[in-house]
This record gives structure tokens, C-alpha cells and sequence, in this order.
């Protein structure tokens, strides 16, 4: 069991666990918490699942985990490992099944006292529009052809057919298409469970929320990013949906007996799957993996062209238009580049429950956000904050990684022995916050009582300047799809 | 002998499942993988039969790559299966005919069967145990 007297304080927010901890750890293991953080993180077994990524072959620096990291399969929640691609691995359970689950966000031009006449028919709407993608609903069904060109397309090809506007494609992460996707890579059986989700939204804690501008902390950034105080917005939580979870599936499949035989390479848990990332097969998935992230961008896509749809439908043609802030990933694996004892080499950042955050002057990030950084969007748990950050320099120390959201501090069956699902809904009303979903046990799963607070996580990466808090975001109504 | 019992796991789904022989425990897994999906099953008397066919490295992968097949044919075709006829049952191979009924809807998603944590193993008794953790 890891204990306290095991780890090394580097600073308030950030502690290490040396490397002689373990014989197999290859690099030590760093998590950036507060101390009152860090008693509550020994309740679980994320720590010693962090241990675990410290000895992944061609692991460089530190395995990394996030404020809000938990206990997950193979690797925790909330962690990070940049992997060598020369000598390295590539590991589907290091990134977890839902390949670019992530949050998109779009800006209206309008106020909260503007909106809050309507926000009702919204909210019903926008539920009305945007299917779940786990009943009978209203879905498209794509065939596979159409569905190769979205695994190779991602938004950008949404964009061509009239799913969206021009500009919604420079608002993304990697432009909403990564390259070196290959739809002949993805199965059959992935295909086809991914036909007729593309704008589903999904279960558990995905979601979509109205939310008003609380609070700016950062009025240069916050003008650049089109933030202004009571501004509504609407957040969209959700990834690649079944044919995501069945690339990974796939994958682990097929590595764990390459990982046994093969390639002969250790590792204290089979959910890690992992193949060299050079290897033909490590190619493979990197091409699978590529393909399920544009699957994802492309699934966000499609549910704010639906959001647009029911915007519109309420407030009326000629309403200002919903502008997309930023779309990102928190669960993939990009190649980017570090400065490692001296030399820049080329890795394998896995991230699983972590989000970029690429800091001012990044090529890779829209031209319009370059002066300040890219940003960065956290969601908290139903009915509390969310918030807005901004990439830095000094996020180089963790990758240009950072936070992915509130993290579950409770089971789902925890959560639902404290509180009903009716009463969620009832605290939600009690704070003017419209809830429409049609599970009331999903409700109390997803409760916020069952998360760590959102505030003392964005603190964390704040104050070790991983990102920066540039706006805190309040919920006005949750929708939960269908 | 209870077929299945769902354990505490902070974020994801964990069960415990019980059988008398191994194909009564992939069954009770099935069964259990199932209940978390929370499916409403339509009106109907028309039986459904899907063939599946899996071969793994060992046992335990056997019952992971086994309970994922299912889980793709629960998704794609909206079905669920309350039986399991076997044709073939070996420790790195099973042949089966699932048997099963149409779904309106589920009340929850699973992503996906994972690896880890796994155990299957013969208790002094004679009987099966697997602990089984879903990504939900």
C-alpha cells in the first residue's frame, strides 16, 4: 500500500514518488494535488495504478496524474505518460475505450436576461434534438462508406455535406482531422456500431449544459476568447461512442497475446495491451486510434449542428448564431515534441482523463488564441461550475497536460444510497438550474455529491501554473439527451 | 447460488459471478453485463438466435472476449439474450447460439468489457467465481 512517508513534496501542489519506490518503475511518479488532496487519494487505488504507468517501456520524466485523477482500468484517471516513439510503446488501455471523449463549446452573443425567457423551450428542444443514441430515437444511419469518409474526414467533412460552418473547423483540436487515420484499420464490427451514432450524445457522464459566464478572471484572454460576464454559452461532453469502444476492444484483443508472446514485454496489468509503437501492429492502432478521435470530433459536430437547429428553432432565423470556442480531447495519444535531458525527441503523449493545453505561440493552436494560449475546457459534475482555462509555458513540466474535469469520488451505487434522484432534482431546482433527463437513476448517479469539487481541482492546476483560470461557468440547464 | 452480485467500484461496474460449471458462469456473466445495460425489452413473444463463435489465449480472456462479442451484437442489433446454447466449450475456444429478444431501449451504456482486475477461478466446491469490471 502507498502511504504518505512514500512520497516527496515538490511543492504545495505538486508530490513525487521516487523511483526507487518500486524495482520496475523506470521514471518516478508525480501527481499534482493539494495535501488534503493527496490523504484522499490513498481511499482508491489510483496511486498505485500511477505506480504501474512508471514502468511502461520508454516512458519519459514522470508518470503524470492530474487533481482529479481516480481509480480507472490499467492506468488511472486523470493520468499522463509521454512515451519515446523510438524505443516506446503505444497502449490502448493508457487512453482509455472512449478514444477523444472530450468537450466542445459554443458562444452565443446573447446574455443570460436575454435568454432566460426562452431557456425552457431550449433546453426542451435541444433535448428533443439530440439523441442519446440508447432507445429507438431520432438517429441518422450512415452506411460504411459514408462512415469510412468520417473516420478519415472528421470535421472537416461534416463541414462539406452542411453540417456546420467554415470556422468550426479552425476552432478544433488538430483542426477536427488527424492525418494518418486510416478507416481500413477500424473493423467491421466498429463500423457498425457506429453507423447510427454519429450525433448521439450517449450515457453516463456525458452531457450537455446552457450556462451562463459567472465570473471572468482574465478580461485580456477572456476578449480574446469572446467571453464577456452573464454571456450564455452551451457545453457539449461526450467521445466516440460505441465504435470507439470497439476500436479499443479490438485492439486489446489482439496485444495482449503480442504482448505475451511477441514482443515479451512486462507489464503488472493485461489492460495496458501494449505493442511497440513502431511495430506494424502499433501502427495499425495508431491509425485506428486516429480514426475514432475524428469519428468523435465529427460526433460533437453533429450534435451542435442539432444544438443549432433547436437554437434557431426557438429563437428564431434571424437570432445570433451559436460560434464554436474550442473543441478538445481528454482521452488520446498525439506524437508531439520535448526537450528531454537536452535533446528534443519525439513521443506518444497518452492522455486518459487530461486535456492540452498548448501554450501561447503554439503553431498548433488557432491563430486567433495564439497571443494568449489555447484553450482549455473543464467540465464540473451536473449542476456545479465549469471553467475555462488557458494554456501556459510553464505547462511544459506536465506535457501540456492538464485537468479533465471534477473526478468521482463515490460509486455509482455510493451515490445512490446517499441521495434519490428526485432529489437532485429538486437541489438542481432549488438553484434555478432546469434539469431535463429521462433517467432520474442516471440523476443520482451523476450526482454532485459523488464528485470532488471542481473549484479545488482547477486550483490545483492553477496554482502549479499547468493552466489558467480565465472563466467560471454556472449552469442554467442540464440535458441528458432524448 | 446467487448468478450475480454487483460489486463497489468508485467509477466504473464491477460483478462478482457465480456458476455450477464454466458455462453456466459465462452465462451468469452474460446475465449480469445485461442487467447493468438496464434494457426495457419490447412486447414480444419472437425469439431471437444469434451464432457466436471465440477463440482467446486462456480462459480468462476467453470470458472477456466472449462477453464483448455479445455486448457488440446487444448494440448493433438492440437485443438482449437470456440463454446460451453450446456447441463447443473448451478453455481458449466456445461455440455458441445465443438466445435472446428484442429492446426498446437501454437505460445505460456500457463501453466496454475490460481486462483488468480480472479473476476466474474453481472454488474447493467445484464451482466457478470470475470477477468481472465494465467500463461504463
Amino acid at each position: 500500500m502507498i502511504s504518505k512517508k512514500d512520497f516527496r513534496k515538490i511543492s504545495d501542489y505538486l508530490w513525487e514518488i521516487p523511483k526507487t519506490f518500486r524495482a520496475d518503475m523506470r521514471v518516478p511518479a508525480r501527481v499534482y494535488v493539494s495535501e488534503k488532496m493527496l490523504e484522499e487519494s490513498f481511499k482508491d487505488r489510483s496511486l498505485e495504478q500511477l505506480v504501474n504507468v512508471a514502468s511502461l517501456p520508454g516512458i519519459q520524466k514522470y508518470a503524470l496524474a492530474m487533481p482529479d485523477m481516480h481509480e480507472g482500468y490499467a492506468s488511472c484517471i486523470g493520468g499522463v505518460a509521454a512515451i519515446r516513439i523510438s524505443d516506446g510503446i503505444i497502449s490502448p488501455g493508457t487512453q482509455g475505450y472512449d478514444i477523444n471523449c472530450g468537450m466542445k463549446l459554443l458562444k452565443s452573443e446573447y446574455s443570460k436576461t436575454e435568454i432566460e425567457p426562452y431557456l425552457d423551450r431550449l433546453a426542451t428542444e435541444i433535448q428533443k434534438e439530440v439523441p442519446s443514441g440508447l432507445g429507438q430515437g431520432k438517429q441518422i444511419k450512415f452506411s460504411v462508406k459514408q462512415i469510412d469518409r468520417i473516420l478519415e474526414g472528421g470535421i472537416p467533412e461534416l463541414i462539406e455535406q452542411g453540417y456546420g460552418e467554415k470556422e468550426d473547423v479552425e476552432n478544433c483540436e488538430s483542426r477536427g482531422k488527424m492525418d494518418w487515420a486510416d478507416a481500413s484499420v477500424v473493423s467491421e464490427h466498429a463500423k457498425d456500431r457506429g453507423r447510427d451514432q454519429v450525433g448521439t450524445l450517449g450515457s453516463g457522464n456525458h452531457f450537455m449544459e446552457l450556462q451562463k459566464v459567472e465570473k471572468i478572471f482574465d478580461e485580456k484572454t477572456a476578449e480574446i476568447f469572446g467571453l464577456f460576464k452573464d454571456q450564455v454559452v452551451v457545453m457539449i461532453h461526450c467521445g466516440s461512442r460505441g465504435l470507439g469502444h470497439q476500436v479499443c476492444t479490438d485492439y486489446l484483443r489482439e496485444f495482449i497475446p503480442l504482448m505475451e508472446g511477441k514482443y515479451k514485454i512486462r507489464v503488472p496489468d493485461r489492460e495496458f495491451a501494449c505493442v511497440p509503437f513502431n511495430s506494424p501492429e502499433g501502427q495499425r492502432y495508431f491509425g485506428a486510434m486516429a480514426s475514432s478521435a475524428n469519428y468523435a470530433w465529427a460526433n460533437r459536430q453533429m450534435i451542435a449542428y442539432f444544438i443549432r437547429k433547436a437554437w434557431k428553432s426557438v429563437l428564431g432565423e434571424k437570432s445570433f448564431p451559436l460560434a464554436v470556442l474550442y473543441d478538445i480531447a481528454h482521452n488520446i495519444i498525439k506524437k508531439e515534441k520535448y526537450v528531454v535531458d537536452g535533446k528534443e525527441i519525439e513521443v506518444a503523449v497518452h492522455r486518459k482523463g487530461a486535456t492540452r493545453s498548448f501554450p501561447p505561440g503554439s503553431p498548433e493552436i488557432p491563430e486567433k488564441y495564439r497571443q494568449v494560449g489555447q484553450p482549455v475546457l473543464i467540465p464540473g459534475s451536473m449542476g456545479t461550475a465549469s471553467y475555462i482555462l488557458v494554456g501556459t509555458k510553464e505547462g511544459e513540466t506536465s506535457f501540456f497536460s492538464t485537468c479533465h474535469g471534477a473526478g468521482r469520488t463515490m460509486s455509482r451505487h455510493a451515490a445512490m444510497r446517499k441521495i434519490s434522484g428526485p432529489e437532485v432534482v429538486r437541489q438542481l431546482e432549488a438553484k434555478k438550474i432546469i434539469v431535463k433527463c429521462r433517467s432520474l437513476r442516471g440523476i443520482a448517479e451523476e450526482a454532485p455529491l459523488a464528485y470532488k469539487n471542481i473549484d479545488d481541482v482547477v486550483e490545483v492546476v492553477h496554482q502549479a501554473g499547468l493552466s489558467k483560470k480565465v472563466a467560471r461557468l454556472i449552469p442554467l440547464a442540464v440535458i441528458k439527451g432524448e | 447460488m446467487k448468478k450475480f452480485e454487483l460489486l463497489e467500484h468508485r467509477a466504473d461496474l464491477k460483478i462478482k459471478v457465480k456458476g455450477s460449471s464454466k458455462e453456466e458462469l459465462f452465462l451468469n456473466a452474460l446475465l449480469g453485463m445485461e442487467e447493468g445495460l438496464r434494457p426495457e425489452t419490447k412486447e414480444t413473444k419472437e425469439e431471437i438466435k444469434r451464432e457466436i463463435r471465440i477463440k482467446s489465449i486462456d480462459l480468462p480472456a476467453l470470458l472477456i472476449d466472449f462477453l464483448s462479442e455479445v455486448l457488440y451484437l446487444i448494440q448493433v442489433n438492440k437485443e438482449t439474450y437470456h440463454n446460451i446454447e453450446f456447441k463447443k466449450f473448451a478453455d481458449t475456444e466456445v461455440e455458441a447460439e445465443l438466445l435472446g429478444q428484442k429492446v426498446e431501449r437501454f437505460g445505460e451504456d456500457i463501453k466496454a468489457v475490460t481486462y483488468h482486475q480480472l479473476d476466474v477461478h474453481q472454488r474447493k466446491d467445484g464451482t466457478w467465481e470470475a470477477t468481472v469490471l465494465f467500463d461504463v
